[in-house]
């Protein structure tokens, strides 16, 4: 019976977190074609000026200040901060800053190290490189849609993108530079520079406005266009059958739309909020952890050494704790956006789950027990029907953006996380009954 | 592939296989990013006097405590809803006003006898209605009004037209105690 033939070949979870939720941004281009060689410089990022490239392509300058009509205009204008209303000159000057090595301590690092337009704006590595490759403990959040999240970084330490982006140039691990003053210096001698911030903001140089036009810069970046939000518009073909039966589940029995709901008013899926889901709990001593936080705070409660402490400590695993010191808060990471989530693996706060799978996996058995466990949580039964991915993965990774942008160049998933992907299934974790078929991830 | 609109003005460049449907929404979402001004929620709250939604700011003052992960509101969470809400209610707007959207044969649309969403009281309902010989809900009402002075085809009572008719005639009571059964 034809209804038989639909559920041994159902996709379901998995293939629609990778088909609905990747679906804004694809992967590499269609089976057969090969990836375009993409130059990268010795951080593993791609080149500078090839990102630039690639962005240019994907938002021409004349659209960039443009509210996407994807989003409610009313609620976007309130996420842009009031001394900093998007502009082409603001926008531009954030996109050069993005973009320059030179705010790093010894060159080799920018923004696009780490959130690399062509690794889905993250750098799909478990921790991030920083200067003199220092590995940093924390997955880089991807920039992608990041102006829509209401605090920025996993533990909400930053309230707007404005914040945020003068942090990372400060940080001993990522870009190094010992203070404000340091920073400017690399830049001030740049005549275009020092242009650029006049005609932005109307005044010298300072951290603070770099700060801005950065944040401005990555407003820019909202890409919400997608075959799902077609499917919610109520284009019943934009999802594959086994994708909505996935749909129905993201949203019943595997309980993701508790923490992650998808809807027109909330695209991306995150409720802002912060959850402790048990990821690596298992490694953790959180009691003794916290001890020596709330020790190392009283010690300085500045905002860089919570950052420096974040990122190059073991402490960074208490997540919310280190910024609100409250015990329901010990472990608590913000819900990432789901989103285009095809194309920025690994996931979780520190990079542990290589693939989607592993993710749901990782629900699936409920979390690793924890005394801080959100309450949320718990053992979801899913059968390996629900859970099975393989028929499915790589067309909907494959499916093209459709709409203002062709980001099919976008987010050309990381070789070593495809590789993960299919020796995960081949040890037999999921029911895999065939061998792993040999196609581009 | 580029593709241009009939206004000559709007060009996108998708994968050279699409067509239809997909393509027509990355134009038109092309026009609206170039026609901001066309916002036709503002427009239905301006000619109609859509009564805004409820103030929940002092949510903001605490639910279960500040930072608290469950029953912490920010702003943008209640900006969120009062849109949200507000747009539906002017979409209910845009039906009640339109005898083309309420499908109506003669030309004639709910503003005609219910200027303002006027005289419907919605708090009275469920009710007995006589013209109906039944206890009827609001939408049965509604129903009943777009199959006879409207001329209209029955309606889905759980469709999204329904929906959006008993929010804008709901918003516009607001602040009004139910009263069921009253006639």
């Amino acid at each position: 019976m034809d209804c038989t033939r639909f559920f041994r070949s159902g996709p379901w979870l998995a293939a629609v977190c990778f088909a609905l939720l990747g679906g804004a941004l694809s992967g590499t281009g269609v089976a057969g074609e090969p990836a375009a060689e993409v130059p990268q410089d010795e951080l593993g990022a791609a080149t500078v000026a090839y990102q630039a490239e690639l962005l240019a392509k994907l938002i021409p300058e004349a659209e960039a200040v443009k509210a996407t009509s994807a989003f409610d205009p009313v609620v976007f204008a309130a996420y842009v901060p009031e001394d900093n209303a998007l502009t082409p000159e603001r926008v531009e000057l954030g996109r050069k800053l993005y973009f320059d090595k030179r705010l790093s301590a010894d060159g080799t690092v920018s923004c696009a190290t780490c959130h690399d337009v062509t690794r889905g704006f993250t750098d799909q590595l478990p921790g991030s490189l920083g200067i003199g490759k220092q590995v940093g403990k924390r997955n880089a959040p991807a920039v992608l849609n990041a102006a829509l999240l209401q605090t920025m970084f996993w533990d909400g330490r930053s309230p707007s993108l404005d914040h945020q982006a003068k942090q990372p140039i400060l940080n001993p691990i990522e870009m190094g530079m010992s203070n404000p003053e340091e920073a400017m210096k690399a830049i001030a001698g740049d005549a275009e520079y020092q242009e650029a911030f006049k005609k932005a903001y109307g005044r010298e140089m300072n951290y603070e406005d770099l700060g801005r036009a950065i944040g401005a810069f990555e407003r820019t970046l909202v890409f919400l266009d997608s075959p799902f939000r077609r499917f919610m518009a109520g284009d019943a073909s934009a999802l594959s059958a086994g994708a909505q039966a996935g749909w129905e589940l993201f949203n019943g029995k595997a309980r993701c739309a508790a923490c992650h709901p998808m809807n027109p008013a909330n695209p991306l899926g995150s409720d802002h909020r912060f959850h402790n889901i048990g990821v690596a709990a298992r490694h953790q001593d959180f009691e003794g952890l916290a001890k020596k936080a709330l020790v190392a705070l009283a010690e300085d409660s500045s905002e860089q050494n919570l950052d420096e402490l974040a990122i190059g400590t073991d402490l960074g695993e208490l997540g919310r704790f280190m910024v609100t010191r409250k015990r329901m808060d010990i472990g608590a990471f913000r819900t990432p956006l789901i989103l285009n989530i095809g194309i920025t693996a690994p996931y979780m706060h520190d990079g542990s789950l290589a693939t989607l799978w592993d993710v749901i996996d990782h629900y699936n058995k409920g979390g690793e027990a924890n005394l801080y466990l959100d309450g949320g949580i718990e053992p979801l039964a899913l059968t390996e029907k629900e859970t099975n991915h393989e028929k499915h993965i790589a067309p909907i990774l494959r499916r093209r953006l459709v709409g203002r942008h062709d980001l099919s160049s976008v987010g050309r998933l990381d070789r070593r996380v495809c590789r993960a992907s299919r020796a995960a299934s081949a040890n037999g974790l999921g029911s895999r009954r065939e061998p792993p078929v040999a196609r581009p991830c | 592939m580029t593709a241009v609109s009939c206004d000559g003005e709007n060009t996108v460049t998708v994968p050279k296989e699409l067509s239809g449907q997909p393509l027509a929404d990355a134009l038109m979402d092309q026009w609206k990013r170039d026609h901001p001004e066309a916002n036709w929620v503002t427009e239905q709250k301006e000619k109609h006097a859509l009564i805004p939604p409820a103030d929940n700011s002092d949510l903001l003052k605490g639910g279960q405590g500040k930072d608290h992960t469950y029953g912490n509101y920010t702003e943008l969470d209640i900006l969120t809803w009062a849109r949200e809400t507000e747009k539906f209610a002017a979409e209910g707007s845009r039906i009640f006003h339109s005898a083309d959207a309420l499908g109506s044969t003669i030309a004639v649309s709910c503003d005609m006898c219910h200027p303002h969403a006027a005289n419907t009281h919605p708090e009275t309902y469920p009710k007995f209605q006589p013209q109906l010989g039944r206890v009827a809900l609001l939408r049965d009402m509604i129903d009943w009004c777009i199959e006879n002075p409207v001329r209209g085809e029955h309606l889905d009572p759980n469709g999204p037209t329904m929906r959006a008719l008993e929010a804008y005639i709901m918003a516009q009571r607001k602040g009004v105690a139910m009263n069921y059964g009253k006639h």
